[in-house]
């Protein structure tokens, strides 16, 4: 008996810090250095958020390679059926939503598809592209209240006109496309256009939390700068506005079930604590009362008001802000028909009043193939210029 | 027990710390899972409901048994020849299309006693390189190089998988339809088909719901 405080006081310290120390990662503020040192180095649950980000980086630098390899990481992890140890973790009352592992929310999964399947369409497989198009879609196809889901014009666009190359029938996709369009509406397809343009402009959507205990997950944006692109080629100029905005499929995909078990852990965390409150001030009350019986039971509410304390501190009811916070808010397309060769592409981006943002203008050379082949060009307003793609 | 006691209070304490205990408490293997070699027909835990080997190995032995059977190829005088042409994926998993005729073709070569011959027009660029070696005096040839040797295609060995999704709150359904054709080159005739379809179906974690 004698040893047993000190036992009990050896315990506290031992389990209490009982948390895996993180390892120390500066970032230096370029993602080409920053993703892989982190996707080695730093936790293993942020892996395809790292990922994500250095794809994106590379679609703009022109590395297509590297983003290839970098969304084929991010695909085979969360591109199935995800449930793992740290989503149960995650559920549970005293780990925070963010120790589960990073898949994204279902705009950053789609995005991810998106741009693997245009990748697939570079590399001369529209079959596969038109697979990731797909499987885009079918991440936003369910949310709680069944509205606003599987609504991206792009997507069911793109899963069109692939169709329509593959000697298919791709009216039930074009159809859906025009009925989603929401700003600007895409033109009928040109199964004969081989020069591709997949288009983004404007800083996309950012998190933050609200609430009490910061459970509640919303999503903030910037102020649009870029709000429509052209692109001409060879005296040719197609024109696009934001075919679908992120902003928008982040904040109307409707609730997640994480937000009712978030809301849950608040609740218990608020009703621990007042518990705590009562406990320690009712026992407090009864410990001065001049009654050893009194005194006895005041020290146990004390003792269950402070357990009750304890657990509320550690709940943690968190919203995970773990964002993919490099991806665009808008996404447009155009597609033109050329001859075989080389072509010099310039694109602009403009404000929402037309006026020019010269500072954004980029200028690409382009090789289009003479074997039948599309040329898919990537063109994102924060994209590297000039490029030889 | 002495509820005054000092010891007690700390004991308490140190009991409460326990509450927020282990950070990998309940962790399903937190030090991870070692390598284990698995038969390629087997369901592994790395599961989805996409495209995985143990459907590729069963609808590829499926559609081997299939072909060596059908009288084309049973009763063929001599060896016809099989051109491999790309299957087309019309589902929402991107795949590894070669994979599929690659087995089949290995099916049939190891299971067919000789009965078909494949052509391999993906190496034609370097058999056309090797051509030219030889009848520009390069290389040696042991036949007349300037003679066409290469063979035309009987029949094309082609396929298509086919998709149906759908997702709701209750999980995520995949079926998949698996056809492969056998195409007369002359003739277009499908001369053989044959099918095989797989549906699955799961629900991620709620935590990512």
């Amino acid at each position: 008996m004698k040893l047993l405080w000190p036992l009990a006081l050896l315990t506290l310290l031992g389990v209490t810090g009982c948390v895996t120390p993180g390892r120390d990662v500066r970032l230096t503020g370029n993602i080409f250095v920053d993703a892989p040192m982190m996707i080695t180095n730093g936790p293993a649950g942020d892996r395809i958020l790292w990922e994500d980000r250095l794809a994106l980086a590379a679609l703009r630098h022109g590395d297509f390679a590297l983003a290839r390899r970098s969304l084929d990481n991010v695909l085979l992890n969360s591109g199935g059926i995800s449930g793992d140890g740290s989503a149960r973790l995650a559920r549970s009352y005293f780990h925070p939503e963010s120790t589960k592992r990073f898949i994204g929310e279902p705009y950053e999964r789609v995005m991810a598809f998106y741009y693997r399947g245009l990748l697939y369409w570079m590399d001369g497989e529209p079959d596969n592209a038109r697979a990731c198009f797909r499987s885009a879609a079918i991440q936003d196809a369910d949310n709680e209240n069944h509205e606003y889901s599987a609504d991206y014009v792009v997507l069911d666009y793109l899963e069109g006109l692939t169709t329509l190359k593959l000697a298919g029938d791709g009216s039930d996709a074009i159809k859906r496309a025009q009925k989603e369009v929401r700003a600007s509406r895409p033109p009928p397809p040109n199964p004969k256009a081989n020069l591709l343009f997949f288009l983004e402009f404007s800083p996309g959507p950012l998190k933050f939390a609200s609430g009490e205990y910061r459970e509640q997950l919303h999503f903030s944006v910037e102020r649009p700068l870029a709000q429509s692109a052209e692109v001409v080629v060879d005296g040719q100029a197609l024109r696009t506005g934001p075919w679908d905005d992120l902003y928008f499929q982040a904040t109307t995909r409707g609730g997640r079930v994480m937000d009712h078990i978030l809301a849950n852990k608040a609740v218990f965390k608020s009703a621990t604590d007042i518990a705590g409150n009562i406990g320690i001030l009712g026992g407090a009350v009864a410990a001065l009362q001049n009654n050893r019986t009194s005194q006895e039971v005041g020290l146990g509410l004390i003792a269950a008001g402070l357990i009750s304390k304890v657990i509320s501190a550690s709940t943690t009811p968190e919203a995970d802000l773990r964002a993919w916070d490099n991806l665009p808010r808008y996404l447009g397309f155009g597609a033109m028909e050329v001859s075989p060769g080389s072509h010099t592409a310039t694109v602009y981006f403009r404000d929402g009043s037309g006026v020019l943002l010269p500072r954004l203008t980029k200028t690409l050379t382009l090789n289009v193939p003479a074997d039948g082949n599309d040329k898919v060009v990537f063109v994102s307003d924060q994209s590297t210029s000039p490029q030889n793609l | 027990m002495n509820l005054l006691n000092p010891r007690f209070h700390l004991t308490v304490i140190a009991l409460a710390g326990l509450v927020a205990g282990c950070a990998t408490q309940g962790v399903h293997s937190p030090s991870g899972v070692p390598v284990t070699e698995m038969r390629p027909d087997e369901q592994g835990f790395v599961a989805g409901t996409g495209v995985e080997s143990q459907d590729l190995v069963r609808v590829t032995d499926k559609m081997a048994r299939s072909i060596v059977g059908i009288p084309q190829i049973a009763g063929a005088q001599g060896q016809p020849r099989i051109v491999l042409d790309p299957v087309e994926n019309n589902t929402r998993f991107p795949i590894n299309k070669d994979v599929f005729l690659t087995r089949i073709r290995v099916q049939l070569n190891s299971k067919s006693a000789g009965k078909v011959l494949f052509l391999a027009r993906d190496r034609m660029k370097a058999l056309q390189h090797e051509r030219e070696l030889k009848q520009s005096g390069q290389v040696t040839a042991s036949a007349d190089p300037n003679v066409v040797e290469f063979k035309g295609a009987d029949f094309f060995l082609t396929g298509k998988l086919d998709g149906m999704s759908t997702r709701t709150s209750a999980g995520t359904s995949d079926y998949i339809l698996y056809s492969f054709q056998l195409i007369d080159a002359r003739t277009s005739d499908i001369i053989w088909e044959d099918s095989a379809e797989i549906k699955k179906q799961g629900l991620e974690d709620a935590a990512y719901r």
